[in-house]
């Protein structure tokens, strides 16, 4: 080994501390960048092989019933690949576990062969025999909840005919990745299915012989979504076609894609922060290091090294780190990615969802932290080489200071001799200042910002659950019901108050813009489902025009006072034009809204309703809930409390996992801000706290210069943390924004309470650790050395 | 005739070492010595020949490993850490080669870090004036040039009337005009306060500006004997 080698381990190990402060900073980082950049690469790939081998459906469209000659006729439209007619409906599925109703999407499986479009993966047992009308296909994530096996029978409720199937496989389809019953927008696998039969068979249960209701299909490549969706819904609309629809519209797709958006924008945001800090930790690291360094950087440029052999010399500190870092990002970011991988499994079925980082990500996993070390040690090392030997040999001038501003200087004469040092040293050297108060507001806006996550979800689901919907029990029907359910069901057991909903889906177009979504009316009064705006106030829609969502007029391109024309895709099918009459910024589920009767008379069904919501007793909760099981015009009760934890889970799970691994990396990087800090600062202290222990100050008297400037550092870090983590966490909660959930910026005092508190505490305790050195100076040797 | 006056240190078979077994390092084998009040007491001897750990223990900087040295009734054997800081807030003037002093505080604040913390300090400018750099009071370390900025640190150590200076190498980093100006200092101090004056240097010539010379080789004491005259610096050359 060659002696500057041998001096570099041995300086290494002098400054592990330093080397574990940086290494885990940059390594989280790097970990931070592996995880969220392989973990969205991942994703994205395995959503799109899934998409790709399964034949996902690019449009979409149900109708009321056509000849299967349609589909000859739809097969035969120029841009598609592949047309699959199909036969769906809702079914009930009596489970004697389940207290309340469990209902099933029911799809057709063609006859002899596998779906062209939204093929399944079958994940146990077999294909139904095709000369069996009993046996039937489940989704995985359901048979997962109620522990159903390939054998086992399944008693449904169809078109209130009971039949007992059997169970022949357990499948997975690209186009429920996220299985929501209609009439909501989470996944709850214990009270929602997906059945696949075959044709014959369900045509029969749900009076569909011959004929289909549903249609799915793939365009060719060079095919315009447009014009095959305008000719296909030429051909559906004498069959009630109800309109074409993408994979906008597609629930489990859109899902799927708001995460990935969200993954990529943690991606792209947080790990650059992670390596900017560590950069300067580096940078602080090393110029201190070269500072220390002075003389013998002489004597080796006397000895007649090189410059180039004591940049590298220098630069290998930093590389040694970065090597340090990258080996931990890469370890850490693998390991938790894979972790991950297995939660996202967990809650999107995706048949193969591995954590790929890909060579991409892990080189640029290296690639950044070689540019984090370079850039670090870009400075220090440029001073290295600049220094003349003969300088270098001979002791450094004392640092130059200047009086400061005659008006500070004026403040100053009150003060101490000690708080001098301390006001002078940081004005001194306002870039080493500022990088360590940079480095602890960062930390703790990064923390403000992990840690603000839950309290925003604790927010949409307080507002969801305690503001807008205050019902217990939401009940949606197999088909419009008239008003007068609304008495049946408040004479049901238990029930308090009874309200309805109308909800249609519905084209929205303003001049050549068009969308597709939900109107939705609210009855006038509206209690127990209430419409709330971002103010968290109630907003009544009302029956003279639209209230619009932003996200949707935005789309539209319209404001309050244009008009808007609507085209219903089902009952009556007509087409009407209202004018906008608000804009609201809704929480979950962004759509139009219009007053209940009002719409009902636009849509010319009056006092139709498609969902009605309750209120109940909770200790009638069981006794209801049975009651409402038997009732065959009901496919769909759920429960709030239900609804709640399952949008939690789904929050905790996707997100709110990274959220947690982001806190931990946050509270490792103010650790390690902070320790690097106390520990520079003692450094560069290090003489001037031996003479004033000389000079008679006591341990604490002299500790006090370290600490206080630590602590006046710290002081002004703070409120600049807090702003910069109330304007990240802003941005970041837009950024997040989906079409289906809008986040709401939540200021939470606690959050930044405990971030503070955390902040606080890691300076203090790295500066008590470090003040430890204080008590260890030896003196002697550090007033007799040169400096 | 006068009661003789008690001495200000009194050293018994002080002995100092460093590590253990084979690798000992004995810097101090038994020294005996006692310095009385108001001395200029310089000690000799080259490097490495104990001076300078006398210096340190005598400063509660360093502990002995043996023997006993007292100032007055305190014990600096055996004394606690926070006993020596206190020794050394109140009574000890300490002066290095290198002039230690804190570059962010003007010549006259670095002087005002001491007299804060005294019970009975000079007024900074006084002590800054005794050693000639009146006019300098708000100059920072990097304005002064090296002998001016070891009379800032002279000033310093003697702002809080201590009892006892100790000087290592002083002028070890001056030149010869610059090193005289500072010697001038510390015999200026030693006359006008009766400040007992302890100077090392391995400096023979410097030796002759003292009461007595204590020449040092080995961790022992080679001879102790007074000057018959103090010879004033300005009539120094090396």
């Amino acid at each position: 080994m060659k002696p500057l080698d041998r001096k570099l381990w041995r300086d290494l190990r002098r400054l592990w501390m330093q080397a574990i402060a940086v290494g885990l900073v940059l390594g989280s980082g790097i970990a931070l960048f592996v995880m969220s950049t392989g973990m969205y690469g991942s994703l994205e790939r395995a959503r799109d092989r899934y998409y790709d081998r399964s034949h996902m459906a690019d449009l979409a469209s149900a109708l009321v019933r056509a000849p299967d000659r349609v589909g000859r006729e739809l097969a035969a439209l120029p841009g598609l690949a592949a047309v699959e007619t199909r036969v769906t409906g809702i079914g009930l599925i009596s489970l004697p576990e389940v207290v309340e109703p469990v209902s099933a999407r029911l799809v057709s499986l063609p006859a002899g062969r596998r779906p062209t479009v939204n093929d399944l993966v079958l994940r146990s047992g077999a294909w139904p025999d095709a000369q069996r009308s009993d046996e039937v296909l489940v989704n995985e994530a359901f048979a997962e909840v109620h522990g159903l096996r390939p054998g086992d029978p399944l008693d449904m409720l169809l078109r209130g005919k009971r039949r007992v199937l059997r169970i022949s496989g357990i499948a997975s389809s690209p186009e429920f990745v996220f299985a929501v019953a209609p009439g909501d927008i989470l996944p709850e696998p214990r009270r929602f299915g997906v059945v696949w039969m075959g044709r014959e068979a369900l045509g029969r249960a749900l009076d569909l012989d011959g004929a289909f209701n549903d249609v799915v299909l793939r365009l060719t490549p060079d095919a315009s979504a447009r014009a095959v969706s305008a000719d296909v819904d030429r051909l559906l609309a004498p069959h009630g076609g109800r309109g074409v629809y993408g994979r906008d519209r597609m629930l489990s797709a859109r899902y799927l894609s708001d995460e990935l958006s969200q993954l990529r924008t943690m991606a792209s945001v947080l790990p650059p922060v992670f390596l900017l800090v560590a950069v300067f930790l580096i940078n602080v690291t090393l110029s201190r290091l070269v500072a220390t360094e002075r003389a013998n950087i002489g004597l080796l440029k006397a000895f007649g090294y090189r410059n180039g052999v004591i940049a590298l010399h220098y630069a290998e500190f930093a590389l040694v780190f970065c090597a340090l870092a990258a080996v931990l990002g890469l370890v850490l970011g693998g390991f938790v990615g894979g972790y991950m991988a297995d939660i996202y499994r967990a809650v999107y079925r995706l048949p193969v969802l591995e954590f790929e980082p890909g060579w991409a990500t892990w080189l640029g996993a290296l690639g950044v932290a070689l540019l984090a070390a370079v850039l670090g040690a870009a400075v220090a090392v440029a001073r290295a080489v600049s220094l003349p030997p003969a300088t270098a040999l001979s002791p450094p001038a004392p640092t130059h200071f200047g009086r400061l501003g005659a008006g500070v200087e004026r403040a100053a004469r009150r003060l101490d001799a000690r708080a001098r040092m301390l006001v002078r040293r940081i004005v001194r050297f306002p870039r080493r200042s500022a990088t360590t108060v940079a480095g602890i507001a960062f930390a703790l806006a990064l923390l403000i910002l992990s840690d603000n996550f839950p309290a925003v979800v604790d927010r949409i689901i307080s507002i969801n659950f305690g503001v807008a919907q205050r019902m217990d029990v939401s009940v949606t029907f197999a088909e419009r019901q008239h008003e007068r359910v609304l008495r049946e069901l408040a004479r049901l057991p238990g029930v308090e108050a009874v309200e309805p909903l109308r909800t249609a889906e519905v084209i929205l177009s303003a001049g050549p813009r068009r969308q597709r979504d939900a109107l939705i009316g609210v009855p006038e009064g509206a209690w127990l489902n209430r419409i709330i705006g971002e103010d968290e106030r109630p907003v009544q829609p009302r029956a003279d025009g639209l209230t619009l969502s932003e996200g949707l007029a935005g789309k539209l391109g319209v404001g309050v006072g244009d008009r808007v024309r609507i085209e219903a895709t089902d009952g009556r099918r007509v087409a009407f034009e209202v004018p906008v009459v608000a804009l609201i910024k809704p929480f979950i589920g962004g759509a139009a809204y219009m007053d209940q009767r009002a719409l009902g008379r636009l849509l010319r069904e009056p006092e139709r309703i498609d969902s009605a919501y309750l209120r109940i007793d909770p200790a009638a909760r069981d006794v209801l809930a049975a009651r409402l099981k038997g009732i065959p015009a009901i496919v769909g009760v759920t429960f709030a409390d239900n609804a709640e934890a399952s949008l939690r889970q789904l929050f905790d799970q996707g997100t709110g996992f990274f959220a947690f691994m982001f806190l931990s990396f946050s509270l490792v990087m103010a650790a390690g801000v902070a320790f690097s800090a106390a520990r520079v600062t003692l450094g560069e202290q290090e003489r001037d706290l031996a003479t004033l222990r000389v000079l008679g100050f006591r341990r604490s008297e002299a500790s006090w210069v370290l600490l206080g400037e630590l602590g006046v550092l710290l002081a002004v870090a703070i409120p600049i943390g807090l702003v910069l983590g109330f304007a990240l966490s802003q941005w970041l909660m837009s950024e997040f924004e989906t079409e289906i959930f809008s986040f709401p910026f939540v200021f939470d005092p606690p959050t930044y309470a405990r971030a503070v508190l955390f902040v606080v505490a890691a300076v203090v305790a790295a500066a008590l650790w470090v003040r430890r050195d204080v008590d260890r100076l030896d003196l002697v040797s550090v007033l007799k050395s040169r400096e | 005739m006068s009661a003789p006056r008690p001495p200000v240190f009194e050293v018994r078979g002080l002995e100092r070492t460093y590590g253990e077994g084979t690798a000992a390092v004995h810097a101090l084998r038994g020294i005996d010595l006692h310095i009385d009040p108001g001395e200029l007491l310089v000690l000799l001897g080259p490097s490495g020949s104990g001076k300078s750990t006398l210096l340190n223990i005598l400063g509660g900087l360093d502990r002995p490993t043996g023997g006993s040295v007292r100032f007055g009734d305190l014990d600096l054997g055996t004394a606690d850490d926070a006993a020596l800081t206190d020794y050394r807030r109140h009574h000890v003037g300490f002066v290095f080669q290198f002039y230690n002093l804190i570059a962010s505080l003007t010549a006259r604040e670095n002087v005002e870090l001491v007299t804060e913390v005294a019970d009975d300090p000079m007024p900074a400018d006084e002590a800054l004036r005794l050693v000639g750099l009146g006019e300098r009071l708000t100059h920072f370390p990097a304005q002064l040039s090296g002998g001016e900025q070891q009379r800032v640190a002279i000033a310093r150590a003697i702002a809080k009337r201590p009892t006892v200076l100790l000087c290592d190498e002083p002028t070890g980093a001056l030149d010869v005009a610059t090193g005289v100006r500072v010697l001038e200092s510390l015999v200026r101090i030693n006359e006008t306060l009766g400040t007992t004056t302890l100077l090392i240097t391995h400096n023979a010539d410097i030796a002759r500006i003292g009461d007595r010379v204590v020449r040092f080789a080995d961790g022992r004491v080679r001879s102790d004997e007074a000057n018959p005259t103090r010879v004033a610096p300005s009539e120094l050359h090396w």
